[in-house]
């Protein structure tokens, strides 16, 4: 599970069955030194099922949590979802939380 | 799951049994800002990409289920879907590079 800011959406036609109507969020994650060398780390693309906006700060989660999240634990063609849209953060010693909140 | 460019494919004669037959594509990561990522993932394609298209690439269990053929095979990544298009960080993003738009990129960045 990790932290990351909403970037972009992805849009495709030729999908695997079940990521039909699913919401499909860039997720760029956050990491203790800011932003900048963050660019270098390539951005997850995540199952959305709480309609997080863009610039928020969200929580994703991998495998079996990512499953649940969208109501069950069968055969999903996703790993990754958004399980929480952060509204807060306080981590005295990084930046992070403040530089992505100051970007909203 | 992750966004990437196919950049082209490899063919092996020896390999796992349970990839007999399967599509293997060469994908590199998309990075923001439209950066050349360093890295290169090998995935199976069950839904027949082509080089330079867009495409998500998903690991493990989802990977497994794509490709159709239970859960006990010789591989963890495959492609789940074909982009038609993304925004990402004010860049329009293309099925292609080609197509790709950067309102926001600073002069000389390679595109």
């Amino acid at each position: 599970m990790f932290l990351g800011k909403v970037i972009g959406e992805v849009w495709a036609t030729r999908k695997m069955k079940d990521l039909e109507g699913k919401r499909l969020l860039v997720v760029q994650p956050l990491d203790t030194a800011g932003e900048r060398p963050a660019d270098m780390v390539k951005p997850v693309v995540a199952a959305d099922p709480l309609g997080a906006d863009l610039d928020e700060v969200v929580v994703v989660a991998f495998g079996k949590a990512a499953r649940v999240a969208f109501g069950g634990d069968g055969d999903y063609a996703f790993e990754a979802a958004i399980v929480g849209i952060v509204d807060r953060g306080h981590v005295p010693s990084q930046d992070w939380f403040t530089a992505a909140e100051g970007a909203r | 799951m992750l966004l990437g460019t196919v950049v082209g494919q490899v063919w092996a004669t020896r390999k796992e049994a349970t990839l007999t037959g399967l599509r293997l594509l060469v994908i590199q990561p998309y990075l923001k800002g439209g950066g050349d990522s360093a890295e290169t993932i090998v995935a199976v394609d069950p839904i027949g990409a082509d080089v330079g298209e867009r495409v998500l690439v998903v690991y493990g269990r989802a990977a497994r289920h794509a490709i159709g053929r239970g859960h006990d095979i010789g591989f963890q990544s495959a492609i789940v879907a074909v982009v038609d298009g993304a925004e990402i960080a004010g860049d329009s993003v293309g099925q292609t590079a080609e197509t790709d738009r950067r309102p926001g990129a600073k002069p000389g960045r390679k595109t």
